[in-house]
């Protein structure tokens, strides 16, 4: 039986991936202009600097996946890190509120965009009641509102709710 | 000295005007409440309520972040000992014996010893750093700009290749935090770097959307993931508060240990308290006349990790404010901070707003007695905090996480920024790549290469001015060991290993 020799394939993608990473701001650097004046160093002399360590750091863990993968990795057992597999429902919930929210934010207003990532987020946790995760969240929400809008004079999108919340926001 | 005396009075005369105390009051209460959510730390509490101070004056708003740094870090030691879940790295030390005591019913004096530990602990160190201070800008006002780079070189890789479990990851992370530092108007020559034409993104990325995104939005997605249906386990607030006499006389000597251990390693670069907790942690262990209850709840070994944690934070402040340089994540947040008035501290910050450090620095004396006034009596209502169900708990730190940076241009590119980063924060967390690099390297990558360019133009363009200067010359050596030594003995002990095959 052959060892370990070899890191996981996550592992070769991220390491390709800071690889890419550092060859792709390598070329916005070399694009950028020189002018030094007196220091000689221009404003592309930083970025070269760091695309070359990113470059040389992607070969790096590059290096380390073929000789038996990364240094002191996380284990990929679930049960070893004390918890359970992947659950993608879960994941997809919270980032559907995320994405609600910034969908909604600009013409529904803070409040509703709110309310829309509050009760997703909610639900990607494992809860189901989503009256009591609406009722929470629109209480919240315009508490926040009504504190940062008339309180802290940060402006909010008061959206679809305008009527109600007044003209206080945008 | 008594030049001290009298700036630290005057100090006092400024944080304890009605206004100023008030705002003290309201950052240790919302630092405690907010840091007492499990998975909160005091980084990201800090930077979720940056934008919450955008219409305070400077002083006010400073001494309120003050009040937060300190209050998060006592709210977290309550989560960490009646849920076992460290919100940060710091206290994972006092959740070895803090977690084992609230399961024998010894939560009391646990949250005790942790609370009054961190006062006394908080309040020897704030003096230190009163004395120490001084002395520090004395020494930072003869450094150039090559001094500063070479200070900054220093620090970054001590946060970012020392520490942590990889040095190769710890140093990507680094080099992500200073690329995305680039990202924006180049101050000196108004050369667009990295922007790609979006407006939003010509002021460069925020730390607050970074660390928010990274610690937010990054945890609540890997909670949800792997940890959402999973059984909660949150011990009862059990026993009294009150410590009894052998409680006492087994952590009086672990604090002043632990103070005497964190303090310093607040004040060099080395990534804030997580390697003095665990150094405490060791030492109480060693030192305790009761070894059989190490692993069971044995007091000392809350009372010390826990001391440590707030001693160092207080000496993390000494390089902040004299040099203008952040040793941990949540002090390149605090940084951030002072940048949003147009303060950049370091030792010149010590002579023109000598009124706002001192204001500051007198504030922590304040801070620490109110936290202890606010927590040994309201412990049970922010055990309540902890009851919130996950669900919501989650929902409500994401509400105020894209409320923070929604704030900053009330911009949808902003809320997209942040799940990106997001995502970057769940995979960091799943691969084990770690995030106050990040933080700092977005910070304090700036500095560094203004710095680095002023040092250049003054040398006319001579790079090797750096090894011509003393200070810089050792500095930048010793970096190199840092990085050089543990490869290079790791190499050794291979190759003997092999001859012996």
């Amino acid at each position: 039986m052959l060892p370990a020799a070899r890191g996981t394939r996550v592992e070769l993608i991220l390491s390709l991936g800071v690889l890419s990473l550092g060859i792709f701001a390598s070329i916005i650097a070399f694009r950028l202009p020189e002018a030094g004046g007196y220091a000689r160093i221009g404003p592309n002399f930083m970025p070269k600097v760091v695309s070359a360590g990113l470059i040389a750091l992607g070969v790096w863990l590059l290096a380390e996946v073929f000789t038996g993968g990364w240094r002191e990795r996380v284990s990929d057992d679930p049960a070893e890190r004390g918890e359970h597999a992947f659950h993608l429902g879960a994941f997809v919930w919270v980032s559907s509120g995320l994405f609600a929210q910034m969908a909604l934010i600009g013409n529904g207003g803070f409040v509703i965009a709110a309310m829309a990532l509050f009760a997703c987020v909610a639900r990607g946790f494992g809860s189901k009641r989503w009256v009591r995760d609406l009722s929470i969240s629109l209480v919240l929400a315009v508490a926040v509102f009504l504190f940062f809008v008339h309180f802290l004079n940060v402006n909010l999108p008061a959206g679809w709710l305008k009527p109600l919340l007044g003209t206080a926001g945008i | 000295m008594s030049e001290t005396l009298n700036a630290l009075l005057t100090g006092f005369g400024v944080a304890l005007a009605p206004m100023n105390l008030l705002w003290g009051f309201v950052g240790v209460t919302l630092g405690t409440a907010i840091g007492v959510l499990p998975g909160v730390g005091p980084a990201l509490t800090v930077a979720m309520l940056l934008p919450l101070t955008v219409k305070l004056d400077p002083t006010g708003a400073l001494i309120m972040f003050a009040g937060i740094y300190y209050g998060a870090m006592y709210g977290g030691s309550t989560t960490t000992i009646l849920l076992n879940t460290p919100g940060e790295s710091a206290s994972i030390a006092t959740a070895l014996e803090g977690n084992k005591m609230a399961k024998n019913g010894r939560a009391g004096p646990a949250l005790a010893t942790s609370a009054i530990g961190s006062f006394v602990a908080g309040t020897i160190a704030t003096i230190l750093l009163t004395l120490l201070a001084p002395l520090v800008v004395e020494v930072a006002l003869k450094f150039g700009p090559t001094e500063y780079f070479a200070l900054m070189v220093f620090a970054f890789v001590t946060v970012a290749a020392v520490l942590g479990a990889s040095m190769v990851r710890g140093l990507t992370m680094l080099f992500v935090g200073v690329l995305l530092g680039l990202v924006g108007i180049d101050d000196q020559t108004g050369q667009m770097r990295f922007a790609f034409g979006v407006p939003e993104l010509m002021d460069g990325i925020d730390v607050v959307v970074l660390a928010v995104g990274l610690f937010a939005v990054g945890e609540a997605l890997y909670v949800a993931a792997y940890q959402s249906r999973q059984p909660e386990e949150l011990e009862k607030m059990s026993g009294s508060l009150w410590m009894s006499r052998d409680d006492w006389n087994r952590s009086w000597p672990a604090w002043l240990r632990a103070t005497a251990i964190g303090f310093p390693f607040g004040t060099i670069p080395a990534g804030g308290a997580e390697i003095p907790t665990f150094l405490s942690y060791a030492l109480e262990k060693k030192l305790t006349k009761h070894p059989e209850e190490f692993g069971n709840g044995a007091i000392e070994g809350v009372a010390g990790p826990e001391a440590a944690n707030n001693a160092s934070s207080a000496g993390v402040l000494v390089p902040l404010l004299t040099l203008g340089i952040p040793t941990s994540a949540t002090a390149a947040i605090l940084l951030a901070a002072f940048q949003n008035y147009g303060i950049q501290p370091g030792p010149l910050l010590f002579q023109t707003q000598a009124t706002l450090v001192w204001g500051l620095i007198a504030s922590m004396y304040i801070g620490n007695i109110l936290l202890l006034i606010l927590n040994l009596p309201l412990i049970g209502l922010w055990v309540k905090v902890l009851m919130i169900p996950r669900p919501l708990l989650y929902a409500g730190i994401l509400i105020f996480a894209t409320l923070g940076a929604y704030s900053l241009h009330q911009s949808v590119v902003d809320l997209a920024t942040l799940y990106v980063f997001g995502l970057l924060g769940f995979m960091m967390r799943r691969w084990g790549f770690p995030v106050a690099p990040a933080v700092i390297g977005l910070i304090l990558g700036p500095l560094a290469e203004s710095q680095f360019r002023r040092a250049l133009a003054i040398s006319q363009g001579d790079p090797s001015v750096f090894f011509k200067h003393p200070i810089s010359a050792s500095l930048l050596t010793l970096t190199a060991l840092l990085i050089l030594v543990p490869w290079i003995v790791k190499v050794v002990k291979e190759r003997r290993r092999r001859g012996a095959v």
